[in-house]
């Protein structure tokens, strides 16, 4: 292509470097919020002062901060039960039921220490709180790992099988917090029962302690992949599964580990959100809701590429976005949901972007005296 | 139509003309001012190593690369070919290397696909009569209604021969004809070429390593070296010696000096070996046999009898269906791969891109594959990248594996290179057993060297070597013994030494020899 005496051309990278990576998709993020200000021109809003009113909720509100940073822990922990199965070439896309079954092995140690009786039965929280989150991985590791077997032993996909154990969660969760079932609230409204104050987790600054489990999750992946003999594994293991089974990696391992792994991880989530986050404490009646912003986990894996670090910053951005969108649709009476509208032309943008992972644009100045030499391009 | 380019032109005319071809990748100038012509009835052979540049003037010619300079002439008409389809419309044909073809359908229904003919409702039988028609003109035996997966190699190649002939094409370009052929499917080959040749088809095979076929049937050959034409020769002033000195640029040697080395203990040994192919059929069928210290045995066998299937269970990368796998004295049958290399077990693969190797790896990532489990890089589950790039430097230079750098990706490198540091990584595990699957296929002269001499070395220092190879000069004058190897089962095991070709040939084809040695 020529504009004005000068050649453009696609060529193809030989290597990103991660600040060129990180320019990338900080443009793609400002092309978005760009293409998404021609909506707020439509509805009659000033562009510029609904991203003020976004970003000063999410970032700078003393109410909207707090809701930031609870979905941007919930977000990273489900980013990082995505991002090991990705790295051994396998989908996670069963988060959702995943932290279902960790949010109900955290009741169900609840239930074991006479919880539902009252509100204010006295817990041991020193023993109940590694208690809840030990049952948390355990029952996200647990539904992870029947994908993990199915798929290591006979090389039934993944992806179909964490989708139907979504649904099989669900259904466990409604029938568990239902009239009669075992974690029901005795008030009957269709929630469980709520955690006593006792066995609140601890609040650092107002956070809950779990900020501190997704970021050192996060390091702890980073570390993983970079320096140890499992994280080797598992990447040959995504790169080429023969490759790998050739020098030995074993191919039912492997899926059975990462699926493991992921699932205790999203497990977490669901005790951070159920448990851990103030004001909820309990099954809540939209408990969908939060299976449905787990699915947000698979795009911010694929975002921050792989990169348990990069997905960092990206599940800010998006637990802010989500939460101040939310916001601005009310404060400016809009009639459609900015939220997810936002997030969905964020995530295309930033896909798009990605085209420029492996492409650059170079460009050569058109000199009028070479020779034409016949050649078409 | 603009076929009718090449009407009018004589037997000895030229009819395809290359001047001043240049073309430019990233960091390299894979072809340079080359000048090429190919005549009517000729057939000119182009020869050069791996990444001579040989691939690119040929993706010139048929259209699928654009040079940065210089013309393609046609009967003297100066032609731009926008895409292959262009190249194709005036007659020009190409068999690639890699076939491309559909595994599930017939051989017509091949044939025919995306033929203009075709049109919308297919008349299978005209097209078959014309096809056989072809088929009897130039010797080739085909069963043209049998589906393509049930084809051998050889007669793929036929498939994809006959695709370039019933389009109309007049110049025919085969890229390394002969590389997957045994060879009594080679001599029905050249004969066809011949046949083709006669019947003024302008023909121009490109081969590498097989310097006897270009001797045998191409007229005149150019031979090209770092992108460049090195010398333009008529075929009948040329020797063997000649033409791969031209071609590597020194001396090359052929004939490998056979160490003498004492034979030890037997470190594998294989009882009665049965196991099925992907497909399910019986692959192996009953094979006993054991390899020594020190001790080269070459299995001699067309692609297909089984050999892959035994090297892949010797590996642990398939089933045992029956029999036993002892190493040393310990039995292995349904040990695990990881166990194995931990035992001393060395396995370079056939498929070196995609098993011996990770294209997204680094070489640094790529030697860790035989050395995550090893205590002296991974000490409390992590891993010494540092010692494994300094490890990998030094096997990269020991090995001569031509790259920028230990963090240069694996799918950067070429065919001979990735080879090479396949087998530098496996050899510097020193085992003492190595299993190498046709470790010198699709290599240049002097690559291929290369490789037999490392294995060579490798029996030097006592290791038992298991040596699978459909090419049956370097299976003679690498081993100790030799097996040849059909439909599952050895016809036989023969010393290496003075052995006679043409029964080890003949072995290979099924044929008992009557007095077993």
């Amino acid at each position: 292509m020529t504009i004005a005496g000068y050649e453009f051309r696609l060529e193809k990278r030989m290597a990103l470097r991660s600040w060129e990576a990180a320019l990338i998709s900080l443009l793609a993020i400002v092309f978005a919020l760009v293409l998404f200000s021609l909506i707020f021109i439509l509805a009659g809003i000033n562009p510029l002062s609904a991203y003020q009113e976004i970003f000063s909720y999410a970032f700078a509100n003393q109410f909207g901060l707090p809701l930031t940073i609870n979905r941007f822990i919930f977000l990273l922990l489900c980013t990082s039960a995505f991002i090991i199965p990705y790295r051994a070439g396998l989908w996670n896309i069963g988060m959702m039921g995943q932290l279902f079954f960790g949010m109900l092995g955290a009741f169900a140690v609840l239930l074991a220490f006479g919880a539902k009786e009252s509100i204010h039965t006295q817990l041991p929280a020193a023993l109940v709180i590694p208690l809840m989150l030990a049952a948390a991985a355990l029952g996200g590791a647990l539904l992870g790992a029947i994908a993990g077997f199915l798929k290591g032993k006979f090389n039934i996909n993944e992806i179909v099988v964490t989708m139907i154990l979504n649904f099989v969660a669900s259904w466990i969760v409604a029938h568990m917090i239902k009239e009669g079932g075992p974690f029901m609230n005795p008030g009957g409204r269709g929630e469980s029962f709520e955690i006593p104050p006792s066995a609140y987790a601890p609040l650092i600054a107002g956070t809950p302690f779990t900020i501190l489990l997704a970021l050192g999750i996060a390091v702890l992946l980073y570390f993983l992949f970079a320096r140890t003999r499992i994280g080797y594994e598992i990447k040959a293991h995504g790169l080429s599964p023969a490759a790998a089974r050739y020098a030995g990696i074993s191919s039912l391992g492997i899926p059975l580990l990462v699926f493991i792994l992921g699932g205790a991880i999203a497990g977490l989530a669901g005790y951070h959100y159920f448990a851990a986050v103030p004001g909820v404490y309990k099954i809540a009646r939209n408990y969908g809701y939060f299976g449905d912003l787990a699915f947000y986990g698979i795009i911010c894996g694929l975002i921050s590429q792989g990169n348990p670090l990069a997905a960092i910053p990206v599940t800010l951005l998006f637990g802010g976005l989500s939460v101040g969108g939310r916001f601005v649709q009310g404060k400016l009476h809009m009639n459609f949901g900015v939220d997810y509208a936002l997030l969905g032309v964020l995530m295309i943008s930033l896909v798009a972007f990605q085209f420029f992972y492996r492409y650059k644009i170079a460009w050569t100045k058109i000199s009028k005296e070479s020779p034409d030499v016949g050649v078409s391009g | 139509m603009q076929t009718k380019l090449l009407e009018g032109i004589d037997r000895g005319q030229t009819v395809l003309e290359a001047r001043g071809i240049t073309k430019r990748f990233p960091g390299v100038v894979a072809n340079d001012a080359i000048d090429f012509e190919i005549k009517v009835g000729e057939i000119h052979a182009i020869l050069g190593e791996n990444g001579a540049g040989k691939t690119t003037l040929m993706n010139i010619l048929f259209g699928l690369y654009q040079p940065d300079e210089g013309a393609i002439y046609i009967g003297g008409q100066a032609v731009q070919f926008r895409s292959p389809l262009d190249a194709i419309d005036l007659g020009i044909g190409m068999v690639h290397q890699n076939r491309k073809l559909v595994p599930a359908h017939t051989v017509i229904e091949n044939i025919i696909l995306g033929h203009p003919r075709a049109g919308r409702v297919l008349n299978l039988r005209r097209t078959g009569a014309e096809i056989q028609e072809l088929c009897e003109k130039y010797g080739f035996n085909l069963d043209l209604k049998a589906k393509v997966w049930q084809l051998s190699e050889g007669e793929k190649q036929v498939v994809e021969i006959l695709k370039a002939l019933y389009r109309g094409a007049k110049v025919l370009i085969l890229d390394e004809p002969t590389s997957a052929l045994a060879p009594p499917e080679t001599k029905k080959l050249l004969a066809s070429i011949e046949a083709m040749a006669r019947d003024e088809l302008a023909i121009v095979p490109f081969i590498t390593h097989k310097l006897p076929i270009v001797l045998a049937v191409s007229d005149r050959v150019t031979v090209l070296r770092r992108g460049k034409v090195t010398a333009r020769l008529q075929t009948e002033h040329v020797t063997e010696k000649s033409l791969a000195k031209e071609m590597v640029g020194r001396e090359v040697i052929f004939r490998l000096e056979r160490a003498k080395v004492e034979a030890g203990n037997p470190i594998l040994r294989v009882e009665n070996l049965t196991a099925r192919s992907d497909k399910g059929f019986q692959a192996l069928n009953g094979i006993s046999f054991s390899v020594r210290e020190g001790e080269i045995l070459g299995i001699a066998g067309i692609s297909g009898n089984g050999q892959h299937e035994l090297a892949e269970v010797l590996a642990g990368l398939r089933k045992v269906e029956g029999g036993k796998v002892f190493f040393a004295d310990q039995e292995i049958t349904n040990a695990s791969t990881l166990k194995r290399w931990q035992m001393g077990m060395g396995y370079i693969p056939a498929e070196r891109v995609d098993v011996g190797s990770i294209g997204d790896f680094s070489l640094v990532e790529n030697v860790t594959m035989n050395y995550y489990f090893d205590r002296k890089i991974c000490r409390q589950g992590l891993v010494d990248y540092g010692q494994v790039r300094k490890l990998t430097e030094e096997i990269t230079s020991e090995y001569g594996v031509a790259v920028p750098g230990p963090d240069t990706k694996a799918k950067n490198l070429s065919g001979g290179n990735l080879q090479k540091l396949i087998l530098a990584r496996v050899l510097s595990r020193q085992p003492r057993l190595i299993i190498a699957n046709l470790p010198t296929q699709g290599l240049d002269v002097g690559a291929t060297e290369f490789v037999q001499n490392k294995l060579m070395e490798a029996k030097k220092e006592r290791a038992a070597v298991l040596l699978i190879s459909e090419d049956l000069d370097e299976v003679l004058s690498l081993s100790d013994w030799v097996a040849p190897i059909y439909e599952g089962e050895f016809m036989g095991m023969i010393p290496g030494e003075g052995v006679d070709r043409e029964s080890v040939g003949a072995m290979m084809a099924g044929s008992r020899p009557e007095v077993e040695i």
